[in-house]
C-alpha cells in the first residue's frame, strides 16, 4: 500500500517524467551524432572510390592487372572491391565475380550488389561501387564495403546504454529520495495538524531556520494559527460578554415592569415605567446593532465603498458635530490641521471611527478640560490624533480597550455599550491603517494611514486655531 | 383620506402597524404575502406602500421592482430585519424611498410614512416660510417676524429641514440621516438634543410662542399651526 502511494506520489512521478525526457533527449543526441558520422564516412569512402577509380583508369593497360592485385593485397580488412572485365563482361582480374548489371558505368558512386570471388565470404553484399569503361573497351569497377558503419552504430548504442542507464537510475533514486523526504514532512505536519484539529490550539508546526519552502510554509501557517488562536479566544469571550451586557439592561426592564405592575397607581406612573422599560430595551437593541455592525465591518465586505477621502474635511465635520456637546460640558474642542490630506477608504466608516474617538474623548474628559483633534501629514503618511486632558487609558488596559464590551471599571456608569473602540479598531484594520493608544498623560489615540498623492489645494494655515475660529461652512 | 397598503406576513406586527396608522387617521389595507400584495397594489393604487422584505410567495424587493416597472411612482417604505448597509442600498436601489430596520418604534414608522407622503417639493422658491419664520435660501439668513436669527451653517440646514416638514414629527434617526448624514447611531445619544437645544434657544426667544417642541420619547416637531 505504501509503495503504491509512494510510486503515485507527485514528486516521484515528476522525477520519472524528467528522467524519461532526459533519456529521450540523450538518445536523440546520440542518434544525431551517429547519423552525422555515418554520413561523413560514406562521403569519405565515396571520395576514395572515385579517386582510386580515376587513378587506376589513368594507368597504362599493361600495368592495370598488377595495380589491381596490389591494391587488393594492401587491403588487410577485406573491404575493398576491384575488378577488370572485358567489353563482353568476362572477368580479367580482381575479386569481383561478375559484372553487376545494375551498375551505371561512368556515373557517380552508388550502392550495388556485388558477388565476391575470394574468401572470406562468397556471399553477395551491398557495397558502394563505381565503374568506368576504359579506352580499350575494358570495364573497371572499384568498390568498398561500408558494413563498418554497422559496427559504429553498435559502438554508439553500447555507449548510449552504458551512459544513459546509470543516469536514469540515478534520476529515479533522486526522485524517490525527494519524494520520501517530502512525504515524511507532510506526515509530520499532518500529525501536528491532527492535534490542532483535535482542539489543541496551542500546537504549532515544527519550524527550522532553513530557508526551504517547507520551513516558509510552516512559518506562514504558524502565523495564521497565532491569529486564529487570538480570534477564537476572543470569540469565546464575546459570547459571555454579550450575555452579560444584555442581561443588565434586560434586568432593569424586568424590575421596572414588575414594580410598575404592583405599584403604579396613576397613568403617569405607568407611563414612567413604560418609558424606563423602552429605554432598557433600546439599550439592548443598541448593543445588538453595534455587534451586527462590528461583524459587518470585520467580515471585510465593506471595501466596495472605497475611494479617495479627504481626512481634513472629515475632521472639520466631526468637530462641527461635537462642538456644542463639548461646549455644554465646558470643554474646549480644538482642531489642528497642518495640511490637507487624502487617504483611500470608506468615507462613512472613517467618519464613524473619528467621531467615535472624539465622542469618547469628550465623554471621558472632565469639565474645563480640552480635546484636541489634529491631522499631521507628509507625502507618505497621515496621522490623525485625538488627545484629551481626561484620565487616559492605563498601560494595562491599552490592549483590553480594543476588545468587545471592555469597559474600564471607572467608566461603568457612563452611558455607552463598550463597543466604540472595538468598532474603531475594526474600521482601522479594514483600511489597513494602524491604531495606537499613546502613553501620554491624558488620553491620546492615533490613527496612522498611508497618504494619497495630494491633488487638492494648499494647506490650511495656523496649526492651533481654536475650533471657534476655524468653523468652516459645510 | 390617505390610503396605505401594508404588505407584511407577521400578523402581530401587521396588527400593531394597522392600529397605529389607523389612529393617526390613515386608511390601511393589509396583504399578508407578496403576490396578493402586488395584486392589491395594482388594483387599489394606494397613496403609500409599506413593504416587508422577506415575504412568502414573492420577496418584497421583487414586488417593488414589479411596481416600478409598471411606472407606479407610489412612495414605498421598506421594512426589514436586514440592516446592513448593503441591504439598505439594495432596498433603495430597486425603488424603495425609505428603509426602516426591524425592530422599530411605531412613532418612527408613522413619522417616516408622513414624511414620505409629504415629500419635500423641490421648489424653485428662494424663501421658505413657516408661521412667523422666514428663511432666505440665497442670502442664508433667517428671521422670526422682525427679529433676525443668527444661525451657524449646520443650524441653518436643520431649521430648513424642519420648516420643509413643519407640523410633522421628526425622529432623531431621521434627523441624523438627513441633516447630519450619519450612517450609524452615535455613542452619545443626546447628540441631536444638544444641537436642537441650541437651535430652539435661537428660534424661540423669551416671551415668544414656542415653535420647536420636544415630543417625549419620539423626536421633535416644528409647530406653526
Amino acid at each position: 500500500m505504501r509503495q503504491i502511494e509512494f510510486i503515485r506520489s507527485n514528486t516521484f512521478l515528476w522525477t520519472a517524467a524528467v528522467a524519461a525526457t532526459l533519456a529521450l533527449f540523450v538518445a536523440a543526441l546520440f542518434a544525431f551524432i551517429y547519423w552525422k558520422i555515418d554520413d561523413y564516412l560514406v562521403m569519405r569512402s565515396d571520395r576514395m572510390i572515385a579517386t582510386q577509380l580515376n587513378f587506376l583508369a589513368e594507368l597504362p593497360p599493361a600495368r592495370l592487372n598488377d595495380a589491381i592485385s596490389d591494391h587488393l593485397k594492401q587491403d588487410s580488412r577485406g573491404v575493398q572491391y576491384a575488378g577488370l572485365f572485358d567489353a563482353t563482361g568476362v572477368r580479367l582480374s580482381g575479386n569481383i565475380a561478375r559484372l553487376p548489371p545494375q551498375l551505371d558505368l561512368g556515373g557517380p558512386v552508388q550502392s550495388v550488389r556485388l558477388a565476391r570471388l575470394a574468401p572470406p565470404a562468397a556471399h553477395e553484399a551491398i557495397v558502394k561501387a563505381a565503374g568506368r569503361r576504359l579506352g580499350n573497351g575494358h570495364i573497371l569497377v572499384m568498390g568498398r564495403n561500408v558494413d563498418e558503419m554497422r559496427e559504429i552504430s553498435s559502438v554508439v548504442g553500447q555507449a548510449l546504454l552504458l551512459g544513459l542507464l546509470p543516469a536514469f537510475c540515478f534520476c529515479l533514486l533522486a526522485g524517490a529520495w525527494l519524494s520520501i523526504r517530502a512525504q515524511r514532512r507532510v506526515e509530520q505536519v499532518n500529525r501536528h495538524v491532527q492535534r490542532i484539529v483535535a482542539g489543541n490550539l496551542r500546537e504549532r508546526l515544527p519550524q527550522t531556520n532553513a530557508d526551504d519552502p517547507f520551513a516558509r510554509l510552516a512559518r506562514i501557517v504558524n502565523g495564521m494559527l497565532d491569529e486564529m488562536e487570538t480570534t477564537i479566544n476572543a470569540l469565546a469571550g464575546v459570547g459571555n460578554d454579550i450575555a452579560h451586557d444584555l442581561r443588565t439592561p434586560l434586568t432593569r426592564v424586568r424590575l421596572a415592569l414588575e414594580r410598575g405592575r404592583t405599584h403604579a397607581a396613576t397613568l403617569e406612573n405607568l407611563q414612567d415605567v413604560v418609558d424606563k422599560s423602552i429605554a432598557g430595551i433600546d439599550q439592548s437593541l443598541a448593543i445588538i446593532t453595534a455587534l451586527l455592525r462590528l461583524a459587518e465591518i470585520e467580515s471585510g465586505n465593506r471595501t466596495a465603498g472605497f475611494g479617495d477621502v479627504a481626512l481634513d474635511e472629515i475632521l472639520r465635520q466631526v468637530c462641527d458635530v461635537y462642538e456644542p456637546i463639548a461646549e455644554d460640558k465646558d470643554i474646549a474642542l480644538c482642531l489642528a490641521i497642518d495640511r490637507n490630506a487624502e487617504v483611500r477608504g470608506d468615507r462613512d466608516l472613517l467618519f464613524e471611527a473619528i467621531a467615535n474617538l472624539v465622542d469618547n474623548a469628550v465623554k471621558f474628559t472632565p469639565r474645563g478640560g480640552r480635546v484636541t483633534l489634529e491631522l499631521v501629514s507628509d507625502d507618505k503618511t497621515v496621522r490623525v490624533g485625538v488627545s484629551d486632558t481626561g484620565p487616559g487609558i492605563g498601560e494595562g488596559e491599552r490592549e483590553a480597550v480594543l476588545r468587545r464590551f471592555y469597559r474600564s471599571d471607572k467608566m461603568r456608569n457612563t452611558p455607552g455599550v463598550g463597543l466604540g473602540l472595538s468598532l474603531v479598531a475594526a474600521i482601522v484594520k479594514l483600511h489597513g491603517f494602524r491604531l495606537t493608544i499613546c502613553p501620554t498623560p491624558g488620553g491620546r489615540v492615533e490613527i496612522l494611514a498611508a497618504a494619497r498623492a495630494m491633488s487638492r489645494g494648499a494647506a490650511a494655515s495656523d496649526p492651533t486655531r481654536s475650533r471657534h475660529a476655524s468653523l468652516a461652512p459645510m | 383620506m390617505t390610503r396605505i397598503l401594508l404588505i407584511e406576513d407577521d400578523t402581530e406586527t401587521a396588527d400593531a402597524i394597522v392600529s397605529e396608522l389607523t389612529e393617526h387617521g390613515f386608511e390601511v389595507r393589509w396583504a399578508p404575502d407578496g403576490i396578493g400584495g402586488l395584486d392589491r397594489a395594482r388594483e387599489s393604487s394606494p397613496d403609500a406602500l409599506i413593504v416587508d422584505r422577506m415575504l412568502p410567495g414573492m420577496d418584497g424587493l421583487t414586488v417593488i421592482e414589479a411596481l416600478r416597472k409598471d411606472q407606479v411612482r407610489t412612495p414605498v417604505l421598506v421594512l426589514s430585519a436586514l440592516g446592513a448597509v448593503d441591504d439598505r442600498v439594495r432596498g433603495l436601489r430597486v425603488g424603495g424611498d425609505d428603509y426602516l430596520t426591524k425592530p422599530f418604534a411605531l412613532v418612527e414608522l408613522v413619522a417616516r410614512v408622513e414624511a414620505l407622503l409629504r415629500r419635500p417639493i423641490d421648489s424653485r422658491e428662494t424663501t421658505l416660510r413657516a408661521g412667523p419664520l422666514e428663511l432666505d435660501l440665497i442670502e442664508r439668513t433667517a428671521r422670526r417676524g422682525e427679529r433676525e436669527i443668527d444661525l451657524l451653517p449646520r443650524e441653518f440646514r436643520l431649521l430648513e429641514y424642519m420648516m420643509r416638514r413643519s407640523d410633522q414629527l421628526l425622529t432623531r434617526a431621521m434627523l441624523l440621516e438627513e441633516v447630519w448624514n450619519y450612517k450609524f447611531v452615535p455613542a452619545t445619544t443626546n447628540l441631536i438634543d444638544v444641537h436642537m437645544g441650541r437651535l430652539r434657544h435661537k428660534v424661540d426667544g423669551s416671551g415668544e410662542t414656542q415653535l420647536i417642541h420636544n415630543v417625549r420619547g419620539s423626536g421633535f416637531i416644528l409647530r406653526v399651526r
